[in-house]
Formats: structure tokens, C-alpha cells, sequence
């Protein structure tokens, strides 16, 4: 008896000096956690690396390149990878290592990146004068300033220390005198156009209803002359400024040697990559953000900026909210405040709960078939009689966009905004109640102030999961390229049946779509991080606000 | 704040009666104002009205999406539309109609052609072949395509010519028209001889057409066979040319009783009276008999009744005389080199050997029958669609070209129309789930691939291959994110600093909320390309880092106290990080090693031994290697599923009672027997709530999986490969589809599917939860 007793203890010994029981196994659960961990904060430095570089204003190469048959060969460009040479391993073969560069200049190249052997390369420099265009057309190209030639038949040289400031004016003229153009052909000829367009709808009706040349359709066809001739005094003004805007050429020498002419209006920008010192590379780098995020695409989606998904984004996820967030607090008040809590109540709150659960395809597949068909089509048939066959509200736009999502986010408002109504205590209603209040009032004026913060949280949820869904928008009006904003200085102002961008849907077609899925990349990693900055951002601001919820009512919630 | 609130509700209920001083007790001053009363009523009503309606809305859409499905798996709708009273005097050998099935027309054997107006059964004109031909005739066979009709026509002087039928649609102010167009082709000779043409067929295309005949000479019947070919001219139409005769009589035994060519007119199949097939194909300008086969070899009486071709002319419809009815289909055999006819189907019994039959024009649809009973049935499923019986025998069939008439000619020379609504014959319950054999496979199978590049193109709509591709990226994602997500959830509940709990909840949710958009992107085009040849490092890393992890926790757990002490308990996932980074590190620098020993490849071509996973795979499981795979999908779905197991099973762990682990730690258990024994146990329900969550997410999770596999639809777990993903399906292919069509529905079918699929989950983990909370509470 004794004997086992000293066993035992001597067991314990045993266990205590092999340490504690299973704690290498902790350690093993530990590493899941910093897996999870490191995969999310991995993630985000990646895309806002990756996503920051596009902007940052790097340094630019001339690399002399001698190739096994012995042609040498100059290029220039930037570096944007280093890497091992893809391939197979063979016995006894040294690593390779091979650059990939940004040569630009497509129009002559073809590509605009090409990989580079290592050890092909003679010699890397960086020349002050190398210069680095951002065009209308073609991409960015490189080369060694020439001159400028002036629209007055003179020409300064490319040596002059009035160069560089003579072509920045040349092409700060040459944007201005842009954006004049772009002011005429998209506002004043949009408008000259839509109206047209509607004239045109008109008398294709009254053909319908045989009622083509009386005097209502006569009228018609005096205004739609009246338009056009509008039309051609505007078209007439945008060449007028075309041609007084043709003057300066920059004349450039590209590295393999090319003399190159680069009509002023077809710049965008310029600079000499070496020349910057650190303040002026933050100064450019910023600059690139604003017009990132200010500017319309051009050249396919792949170069200039992001702004009509932006605006779409922005349009399409508020005109959700003002959907989602009355009806959302509506069911949420009725479920929590006036349904009798029963087993009905109990499954309808599991159903609603799940919801949220039920992957967002199907609530585009819902889209598709209720909004855009069934109910766009009847509308189609109801108002918009005299542009068939061509839809109007019987495709995909803006508007059933924003109805499905708002179907998609609904149940996630209505989730959040009962348990925040939950965690309001009842001896605040029972005292509201108390001192005369109807029901209504006690809703009105003590519940939800006290479920603000939380329906809040709800409401900024739902609207970064709007943001971020692209599934369902594939299918009910989200498009690579929509030529008017859904919103514009054309009455009535608002189209809600307009197709438009979306910054998820810009990732989606840049990425795969693309032609060239190389020059697409640096667009998509800055897209992507703009898209994962504003979810994040939502994300936060809605934990944060409860937080100090949390703060204020602590109830459990489990 | 809120006291307040309700105070100042509380003084505007008391000011809004009527002004009274204090003394007054006139019971109005405690009456509540009417618009108060008003306004809490209507409210009331508003919300009670409107969150009902809002969660039946969202209710609704299930039943909507449903719905719309629903009409797959209808049978076909037949309705009467008129019944015409021919003359009796006609005697039809077959009946044809127009696309629209406005102007129908009866053929009689010597080629006389009655053509009568559907709508009010008036003969509109009659049309003699052996008059615009100017011969007497003998014979006629109708080739009918979708547009336009072929007669072809023998003559007792053993001459024969293609009459085209057109049919054109005039419009007038307010009606339209149809108008028959009859243009005779020239007369050729099929003998030098003048044998009257006892049967024949042709069939082809305006450059083309084969035709096959049965000229009565008196030294017996004789088979010939030739051809017309069109020459191409530039412009308009070329010159017509009759190929040299082929005399076939000695290759085919017995009486001939059906001859078949096909609409591409090279190829052709003649029945004799005993029940043999043979199969000819034109091969450098002459028919080759490929094959000879028995249909009813293994049934009593061998004799074929009838046989005709489906539409796309690759699958032979027979039935013998006590109604067995069969398909056979041209396919190339495994094995063998060349397409040959092979039995596929057997469809229900008729009543006897089929006396008319009719093709469908647009689908595998065909009407056929016995007697006075008529059934309509589908090919490619081997189902019937509808059934039908008239008073009196049925002489001749057809359907309309679109595949909405039918019309039947019966024995007492009346012409029944009927209207044919059946806009899904190739769906059904067969067609979606089951092994369906299509023409040209030589097995039946599971295929998905709605839409193909040629005209006789059958959507293959089986949801098998796509229901498992869902399956096969959600393994390959749990795989890879449960393990993680319960092991940092343990962590977290039970032996992280409770402070840390707070910062480590927020990174889960943001994690959740990463776009799937951004995974789909970054798997796709940066994961894919970096791992795709450094597999061998990968799947190291997959080893070595917990095997890393586990021997650390060994010896640290036996380091003396003095050594453990310096470090705090809730702190060892911040120490694990540089044994991870070192695990990767040498994994990824080790994978190529590894690779060059254990996967090499010799290339017996080009005489090179390279040391390459992908070709290793390849060739040693004969599954290809794709640089999208599962094994990326995987990984980047982690992402989205590993914060949701993580946040569910983290709430259950975390919400065990106090009482139970003070309890276990009390009588001496480790924290990790605590967690083991005690907690585990006590919150599994929860963790397989969080399990059904996470397969819920990732079943339907749509845009990794569009962007990050090549979304073909395949039917193996090979982790090298791709799958289309139901979700998948739908977004790649609903853009695409026609309203209302099949592929339209079948969408809807799959949206049903998915949601039924991620409901049900959801529904599980949800009521598991809740008696998980009452068990709680209990507790």
C-alpha cells in the first residue's frame, strides 16, 4: 500500500521533471494561430507593397546587353523583378538569374516587358537625361531628349536649361486645351447626343402609332435639324481647339537608337526618373495617386485611373444602403419589439441568420431573373415601348445592381441591428414606458439612440461586404467599361439604368480579361490595394464603433 | 442621455393635452394626445406590415429562384388546335409542313402534292411532280431539313431529280403569308437502261447530295447508288455534276427494305426484309460497306419494322414488329479506328412495330407510333415526353420546325393539328443526375458542356461533375483551413492572454471581410506562378513546419523550469513565428533538392534527365499537372473560411463555463489536459457548428474559384487539377444564357442546389449552436 503510494508520487516526480503534460502541444496549437495571423498581415503588406510601388517613381536603367552570338544591344527601362530562370534543373548547371524589364515603348518594341539574362548583361547606368513619358497612347516610353520643336518653327535644344521648362508648359497647355475638348465632346455634344437620341426614340413611337408626319412628328424633325446643327457648331469648336493645341513635338531618341517625334497633346506627363532627388520621388509619387484615383482609364483599362469604379463603387454601394437600412431596421425592430418571441419567431430569426450564410451567386442568380428580367422586362414593356428591342431597364444597370446587393446585405443589417436592439436592457423601455410613453415613442426615442451604435456597425458591415462582392454584380450591370456615369449633368440627372464600373470587377477584368496581363498588373495590385484599403477602412471604423459599444452596455451576447 | 430622452417624451404627452393649470382634473389632461396615438399606430402598423414583408421578400427569393427551375422536369403539353377533313379521294403516302406550320401539305405516291391552309383547312394549290418534271413517277423520298424540304424523285423510265420545296414568308400591310416554291432539279439517268425506280432515297446538302435507288430490272432488283456534286463557282451557283454510278446489289443479301442518307450525304444505311443493317460510307469517291449488324439479333423475331434516323442523322431509331424500340448510334469504339453504328438505348415498349415516325428538327425529340396511339419521346434521356391516342388509325406524323406542332394524318384522310409547348425535352431528372449516353460518346457519362460550335450540338447538362468539383474544391479548402483555424482557435480561448484576445478578433474579421475578388486575383496570378514550380518546397513546408512546431514543444517542455519560466504562457505564438519562418526557409530552399532525387524524369527523346514535379506527376499518375489547381484554390480559400471556423469555434471554446476548467485545473490537470478533456468535449457541438459554417462558405464561395482554376469540368480529386465549381458554373455562364431557355433554368436548378446545400448547413450549425447555449446556461 505504501509502496504503490511512493509509486504514484514518483510518478508525479516523473511528470513534473518531463515538464507539464501536453505542453508541446500547446506550442503546436500556438503555431496555428500565428499561421492565421501571418497569412492576413502577409496578405495586406504584399498587395500594399506590391500596390504603393506602381506609384513610386523608380529609377531608370540603360543596360548594355551582349548576347551569346555577340550582338550587343542597348535597352532601357525598369527593373521590376529579379528571378531565378525558369526551367529544368539539370546536373551540375549554376543558378540563373534574370531580369525582367519595363522597356516601354510598345509602339516600337511590341512588348513592353522582356526578360533579360544576367549574365547577358555588359553594363547597367543610369543617365541624368534618360526620360520617362506617360502617353495617351502606347503606354509610358523612354528615351534621350532630342529637342522640342515649337510651334513657331523654332526648336530648342535638348542641352538648353530652358528644355525642361519649356516642355512642361508645352504640356500643361496641351492638358488643358485636353480637357477643353473633353468638356465639349462629353457635356455639351453628350447632351446635344442624348437629346437626339430621345427625339429620335419619339418619332420612331408615333411611326408606331401611325401617326409619322403630322404636325406633332414635324416638330420633331424641326428640332432634331435644330440639334444637329448645334452639333456641328460644337463638333467644329473641339477641331478648332485640336488644331490650335498641334504645335509642340518633343523629338527623342529611343535606346536602340530611333529618333522618335511625340506630338505634345499626346502626353500626359514627363520626367527624368534619375534626376529626382528623394522630396521631389514623394512629390511625383503622390502626384501618381491623385491621378490613380482622379483620372479615367485609358488604353484598354491599363494605364491612367481608376475613377469611374470609384464613382460606381461609391454610387452603387450608398443607393444599396438607402435600400438595405430601413427595411434592415424595420424587420430587425418587428422581430425584436413586436413579434411574439415563439418557435415561429425563433426559426424565421435561424432563416434570416442564414441568410447571411447563402453564397451571393444566388442572390445574383435572383437578380437576373427577378429584377433585370421579370421586372425590367415589364417596364421595358410598360414606358419604354419605343426603344425596344433595345433594353432599357430589361438589362443589367445600376439600379438592380444595388436592389440585389441590398437583398445580399439585408440579412447581415437585420442580424447586427437585433442584437444591438437586444443589448439595449429592458429596464430602459419598461421606464420609458413607464412615464407615459406609447410603444412608438419608446422605439422612436429610447431604443434605438441606445441601438445606434450598433445598427451602425450593421450598416457599415454591410456596406464593405457591398463593396466587395463581384459575383453577383457580374450578372445584373457591372461592366469593364461603361461610357457614362451613373450619374452626370444630363437630365434627369440620375440613370439608374445605366450599366457601370466597379473597382472589384475592374480587379476581375484587368487580371483576366486583359490582353496583356504583364502591363496589366501594376493597375490590378493598385486597384486591389485601393479596394482592400476601403474595406479594411469600413471594417475597422465598424469594430471600432463597437468597441465603444462595448463599452457602454457590457451584456453578453453569446 | 436616454433618461433624458424619454423624460422629455414624457412632458410632450402631458403638454399636448389640453392646456389646464394644475388645480384643473378635468380627465382630458390625462388623455394621450391624438396624434400620439395616431402616430403610434401607424408605426406600429409600419413596422408589423413592413418587416413582415421585408423577411418574407427575402424569403421569397428561394421560392422565386425555385420556381423558375421548376419547369425542367415538366412533361410535354399537348393541345388540340384543329382537325382538317382532306378529300378522301387523296391517298397520302406523307405528310410535310412549313417552319411556321401554316401551310401543310400531303404527298401522294405519284407525286402529286396538295397543299392545304392550316387555318381554315381550304387546299390552297396542287402541285404535280410528274407534270413539272415532265416524267412519270415512280417513287419520292422527303429529305427535310430546318428552312427547306428535298423531294427526290424516281421516274418509271429509271431517272431520277431533286425537287427543292421552299417555303417564303410575304408580308403584306398587316398579315403575313407563306408561299410555295417548287424547283425542279434536272432529270439524270441512273441506268443506260430505262428501269423504273422501285425505291429511293437522298438526302445532302446544295453542294452535295447522295442519292440511293432500286431500279426494277427484269433480271431482279437492282441497288445503285451516286451522287450530285455541286462545283464551286464564284459566283452564284455552280455547276451540277452527276458522279459515276456505283451497282451495290451484290454486296447486300436479301430484299431491301428501307434505304437512310445521311444530311451531310456521305454516308448511308440500307435495311433488307430480314432485319440486317448495312453500313456504307463514302470513301475516296465510292461507297465502303464498314458494317454489318442485326439489331434484334437477340430477341425473337429479327425483323426490323422500322428504321429512321434522329435529327443529326448519327442515331438510328428501330423498332421490331411487337414494339421493342431501339437506338443505335455511330460512335468510334475504344479500340477501334473507324465510327461505327453500336446499340446505346432501349425506350419503353410501343404497342407494336412503328407504322410513322417524325423526327424533330431542332432537338433528339421524335414522334412515333402504332395503330392509332402516338408517343413522343426524347433520345438522348430515352424517356417519353407525352402520349396520345386518336379515334382511327394513324397513316403519317410530323412536327413542326420549331418544335411547337404536330400534325397527324389518320386513316380517314383527316389532318389533326395539335399545339406542342415542351421547351425543355433534353432536361429531367436523367438528363441532371444521371449517366446519360450522348451521341458520339462511347459510354454513357457524366458531362457538363452546355454549348458546342456545330448546329447538331446537344447541350449536356449533368450536374454530377459540377456538384463533385464543388466538393472537390471544399475538400481541399478544409483541408487546408480547419486544422489551422481549430488549432489558433484552442489557442486562442485557452491559452492566450484573455487581453490578446481583443486585438487577435478584429485581424480574424478583417480577414473575413478580404474580398474574395483580391484572393481570386492574387491566387490566380501571383500564388499560382510562384509555386507552381517549387510544388516539392510547398508541400515540404506543408510537413516539416508542424513536425518543426511539435519537436520544439518537446524539448522546450522538458527545458528546465528555470529556462521555461522566461517565458510567459500566452506568449508562444509570438515565439513560434521564427521556427515557422525557419521551417519555410529551409523547406523552400530544400524543394529543389528533394525534387531532384525523388522526381526526376528521363526524356528518352531528347536524352535528358530533368528534375521536374510537374512531369513527374504527370507521367507517374497520368493525371495532369495544371499551374491553377486545387491545391492554389485550397490555399487562397483558407482565407475566406479560416476567420469563420476560427470566430465560431473561438465563441464556443471560449463560452465554457468557468466552473468546468477551474474545476479540471483544480484537481492538477495541465492547461493542455484541460483543454483536451474538459473543454474540447464540452464544446464539440459548437466546433461542428463552425465546421458546417465553413463548408457552407466554401461551397459557395464563387470568384476564387472562377479566377484561380481553368473551370473545366472534370470528375476526379486530383489535386493538380482544376474543377468548375457549381458557383463557378453559374457566373461563367448565366451571362450567357438565353431567357427562359434550358441552360437558363438549369442555372436556376444549380442557384436551387447551392442554396439548398449551404441552407441546410447553416440550419444544422445553427440549431446545434443554440442547444449548445441552452446546454451553457444549464451548466
Amino acid at each position: 500500500m505504501a509502496e504503490t503510494q511512493e509509486n504514484a508520487e514518483q510518478k508525479i516526480f516523473v511528470q513534473n521533471r518531463r515538464g507539464v503534460a501536453g505542453e508541446a502541444w500547446v506550442w503546436f496549437t500556438a503555431m496555428g494561430l500565428t499561421i492565421g495571423v501571418a497569412m492576413v498581415i502577409g496578405l495586406l503588406s504584399l498587395i500594399g507593397f506590391r500596390g504603393l510601388k506602381v506609384f513610386w517613381p523608380q529609377r531608370a536603367v540603360v543596360l548594355q546587353l551582349q548576347s551569346e552570338s555577340g550582338s550587343t544591344q542597348t535597352m532601357a527601362g525598369v527593373i521590376t523583378k529579379e528571378q531565378e530562370k525558369a526551367g529544368h534543373y539539370e546536373e551540375g548547371s549554376e543558378k540563373q538569374i534574370e531580369w525582367q524589364i519595363f522597356q516601354g515603348n510598345k509602339e516600337v518594341l511590341g512588348l513592353s516587358y522582356k526578360f533579360v539574362d544576367y549574365t547577358d548583361i555588359q553594363k547597367v547606368e543610369y543617365p541624368l537625361n534618360l526620360i520617362r513619358v506617360e502617353r495617351l497612347e502606347y503606354g509610358d516610353a523612354f528615351g534621350f531628349p532630342v529637342s522640342l520643336k515649337t510651334p513657331d518653327g523654332g526648336m530648342i535644344d535638348a542641352g538648353d536649361p530652358a528644355f525642361s521648362g519649356e516642355l512642361a508648359k508645352a504640356v500643361k497647355q496641351a492638358t488643358r486645351v485636353r480637357k477643353e475638348i473633353k468638356t465639349i465632346e462629353k457635356k455639351q455634344i453628350g447632351k446635344i447626343n442624348y437629346a437626339i437620341e430621345d427625339k429620335k426614340i419619339k418619332l420612331k413611337g408615333l411611326e408606331r402609332k401611325q401617326k409619322a408626319g403630322t404636325a406633332e412628328a414635324e416638330k420633331i424633325n424641326a428640332e432634331l435639324k435644330d440639334l444637329f446643327a448645334r452639333y456641328e457648331i460644337l463638333a467644329a469648336k473641339a477641331r478648332q481647339l485640336r488644331d490650335q493645341s498641334a504645335g509642340y513635338v518633343l523629338v527623342y531618341k529611343i535606346s536602340s537608337g530611333q529618333e522618335k517625334n511625340l506630338p505634345a497633346e499626346k502626353m500626359v506627363d514627363f520626367y527624368f526618373p534619375n534626376q529626382l532627388n528623394r522630396i521631389e520621388r514623394f512629390q511625383r509619387f503622390c502626384h501618381r495617386i491623385f491621378h490613380f484615383l482622379a483620372d479615367e482609364p485609358r488604353e484598354a483599362n491599363t494605364e491612367g485611373g481608376v475613377f469611374p469604379a470609384i464613382f460606381g463603387t461609391f454610387v452603387m454601394t450608398v443607393m444599396m444602403s438607402l435600400f438595405v437600412t430601413p427595411f434592415g431596421v424595420m424587420a430587425a425592430i418587428y422581430l425584436r419589439e413586436y413579434a411574439k418571441q415563439g418557435v415561429l419567431v425563433q426559426i424565421v430569426r435561424i432563416a434570416v441568420n442564414n441568410l447571411a450564410g447563402v453564397p451571393s451567386i444566388v442572390f445574383g442568380v435572383f437578380g437576373v431573373g427577378f429584377f433585370v428580367y421579370f421586372v425590367g422586362g415589364s417596364i421595358d414593356q410598360l414606358f419604354f415601348a419605343d426603344r425596344l428591342p433595345t433594353p432599357t431597364y430589361g438589362t443589367g444597370g445600376i439600379l438592380w445592381a444595388s436592389l440585389t446587393l441590398a437583398l445580399l446585405t439585408v440579412p447581415v443589417v437585420i442580424v447586427a441591428s437585433e442584437e444591438s436592439l437586444a443589448s439595449v436592457p429592458n429596464g430602459m423601455r419598461e421606464g420609458s414606458l413607464a412615464c407615459g410613453a406609447s410603444k412608438w415613442q419608446t422605439i422612436q426615442r429610447v431604443v434605438l439612440p441606445a441601438a445606434a451604435p450598433g445598427i451602425l456597425t450593421g450598416f457599415i458591415l454591410a456596406m464593405a461586404r457591398g463593396a466587395s462582392e463581384v459575383a453577383p454584380l457580374m450578372l445584373v450591370g457591372v461592366v469593364k467599361l461603361a461610357p457614362n456615369l451613373p450619374i452626370d449633368n444630363i437630365f434627369p440627372f440620375m440613370h439608374f439604368d445605366r450599366k457601370f464600373m466597379h473597382l472589384g470587377f475592374h480587379i476581375y477584368d484587368l487580371g483576366f480579361q486583359s490582353p496583356d496581363s504583364e502591363a496589366a498588373k501594376p493597375m490590378v495590385f493598385a486597384t486591389t490595394l485601393l479596394l482592400i484599403s476601403l474595406v479594411v477602412l469600413l471594417n475597422l471604423s465598424a469594430i471600432w464603433i463597437r468597441e465603444r459599444l462595448r463599452k457602454k452596455y457590457v451584456v453578453g451576447t453569446f | 442621455m436616454n433618461s433624458s430622452l424619454s423624460h422629455k417624451s414624457a412632458t410632450a404627452t402631458e403638454t399636448t393635452g389640453s392646456p389646464s393649470t394644475g388645480m384643473n382634473l378635468n380627465p382630458s389632461r390625462f388623455k394621450t394626445a391624438p396624434l400620439t396615438l395616431w402616430t403610434d399606430r401607424m408605426m406600429n402598423r409600419t413596422i408589423k406590415g413592413g418587416g413582415l414583408a421585408v423577411i418574407l421578400t427575402v424569403l421569397a427569393i428561394f421560392v422565386f429562384i425555385f420556381m423558375q427551375s421548376l419547369p425542367l422536369f415538366g412533361r410535354a403539353k399537348i393541345h388540340p388546335r384543329n382537325t382538317i377533313q382532306l378529300d378522301p379521294s387523296i391517298q397520302p403516302l406523307l405528310i410535310g409542313a412549313d417552319e411556321w406550320g401554316e401551310l401543310p401539305y400531303v404527298l401522294e405516291s405519284q407525286g402529286l402534292i396538295h397543299f392545304i391552309s392550316s387555318a381554315d383547312g381550304k387546299t390552297v394549290s396542287q402541285d404535280d411532280l410528274s407534270k413539272l418534271l415532265e416524267a412519270k413517277i415512280s417513287s419520292v423520298f422527303r429529305h427535310r431539313r430546318p428552312g427547306n424540304q428535298t423531294f427526290y424523285t424516281g421516274t418509271e423510265d429509271g431517272r431520277f431529280a431533286a425537287v427543292d420545296l421552299k417555303y417564303i414568308p410575304v408580308f403584306t400591310k398587316d398579315s403575313r403569308e407563306i408561299h410555295r416554291e417548287l424547283n425542279p432539279g434536272e432529270l439524270y439517268a441512273l441506268s443506260d437502261k430505262p428501269y423504273p425506280v422501285r425505291l429511293i432515297a437522298g438526302a445532302g446538302t446544295g453542294d452535295q447530295k447522295l442519292i440511293a435507288a432500286i431500279l426494277a430490272a427484269p433480271e431482279g432488283n437492282r441497288f445503285v447508288v451516286t451522287r450530285l456534286i455541286r462545283t464551286v463557282a464564284l459566283f452564284g451557283p455552280g455547276e451540277e455534276s452527276m458522279e459515276e454510278i456505283h451497282d451495290l446489289t451484290g454486296e447486300i443479301e436479301g430484299k431491301i427494305q428501307k434505304i437512310l442518307v445521311n444530311g451531310a450525304g456521305d454516308e448511308f444505311v440500307v435495311l433488307n426484309e430480314e432485319g440486317k443493317i448495312f453500313y456504307f460510307v463514302y470513301t475516296d469517291e465510292a461507297p465502303i460497306l464498314r458494317q454489318i449488324f442485326t439489331p434484334f439479333k437477340d430477341t425473337q423475331d429479327h425483323q426490323v419494322v422500322s428504321m429512321d434516323y434522329l435529327n443529326g442523322d448519327v442515331t438510328l431509331v428501330l423498332t421490331n414488329a411487337s414494339g421493342v424500340n431501339k437506338l443505335y448510334s455511330l460512335f468510334v469504339a475504344e479500340g477501334q479506328p473507324l465510327r461505327m453504328y453500336y446499340y446505346t438505348k432501349t425506350l419503353p415498349p410501343l404497342d407494336g412495330g412503328a407504322e410513322f415516325y417524325a423526327p424533330s428538327l431542332r432537338n433528339k425529340a421524335f414522334l412515333i407510333g402504332h395503330g392509332s396511339s402516338f408517343s413522343l419521346r426524347y433520345g438522348t434521356t430515352a424517356t417519353i415526353r407525352a402520349k396520345g391516342r386518336l379515334d382511327s388509325q394513324i397513316k403519317s406524323a410530323i412536327l413542326g420546325a420549331k418544335y411547337d406542332r404536330i400534325f397527324l394524318l389518320d386513316s380517314e384522310n383527316r389532318l389533326h393539328l395539335y399545339d406542342l409547348t415542351d421547351p425543355h425535352p433534353e432536361a429531367g431528372w436523367q438528363a441532371f443526375m444521371g449517366k446519360v449516353w450522348y451521341e458520339g460518346y462511347s459510354k454513357p457519362d457524366y458531362i457538363w458542356q452546355s454549348t458546342g460550335g456545330t448546329d447538331d450540338f446537344e447541350p449536356k447538362l449533368s450536374f454530377v461533375p459540377l456538384i463533385l468539383g464543388t466538393l472537390k474544391g471544399t475538400l481541399y479548402a478544409m483541408m487546408f483551413a480547419l486544422p489551422l483555424s481549430l488549432l489558433a482557435a484552442l489557442y486562442t480561448s485557452q491559452f492566450a492572454r484573455p487581453s490578446f484576445k481583443r486585438t487577435i478578433k478584429p485581424v480574424m474579421e478583417i480577414m473575413a471581410s478580404l474580398p474574395s475578388v483580391v484572393l481570386g486575383f492574387l491566387a490566380a496570378l501571383w500564388l499560382a506562378p510562384l509555386i507552381e514550380d517549387k510544388v516539392p518546397s510547398f508541400l515540404m513546408a506543408v510537413t516539416l513546419i508542424p513536425l518543426f512546431v511539435l519537436i520544439f514543444g518537446q524539448v522546450y517542455s522538458r527545458l528546465p523550469a528555470s529556462v521555461r519560466m522566461h517565458v510567459k504562457p500566452g506568449y508562444e505564438w509570438l515565439l513560434v513565428l521564427p521556427i515557422i519562418a525557419a521551417g519555410i526557409w529551409i523547406s523552400w530552399n530544400l524543394g529543389p533538392a528533394i525534387e531532384k532525387i525523388f522526381c526526376t524524369v528521363y526524356d528518352s527523346e531528347t536524352n535528358l534527365r530533368s528534375a521536374d514535379f510537374r512531369l513527374w506527376w504527370a507521367t507517374v499518375t497520368g493525371m495532369p499537372f495544371e499551374q491553377r489547381n486545387s491545391l492554389v484554390v485550397g490555399f487562397m480559400m483558407g482565407f475566406a473560411v479560416i476567420p469563420i471556423i476560427f470566430t465560431i469555434a473561438e465563441d464556443a471554446l471560449s463560452n465554457v463555463p468557468k466552473s468546468l476548467t477551474s474545476a479540471s485545473l483544480a484537481l492538477g490537470a495541465s492547461r493542455w489536459q484541460t483543454a483536451i478533456r474538459v473543454v474540447i468535449p464540452t464544446a464539440f457541438p459548437g466546433i461542428f457548428s463552425a465546421l458546417m459554417v465553413g463548408l457552407g462558405r466554401a461551397i459557395g464561395e464563387t470568384m476564387i474559384v472562377v479566377m484561380a482554376t481553368g473551370n473545366t469540368p472534370v470528375m476526379d480529386f486530383n489535386i493538380f487539377s482544376g474543377m468548375r465549381t457549381l458557383s463557378a458554373n453559374i457566373a461563367v455562364e448565366l451571362p450567357e444564357a438565353p431567357y427562359l431557355g434550358t441552360l437558363y433554368r438549369a442555372l436556376f436548378l444549380g442557384a436551387t442546389i447551392l442554396f439548398m446545400m449551404t441552407f441546410v448547413l447553416n440550419t444544422i450549425a445553427e440549431v446545434i449552436r443554440q442547444k449548445l447555449r441552452t446546454k451553457y446556461r444549464v451548466l
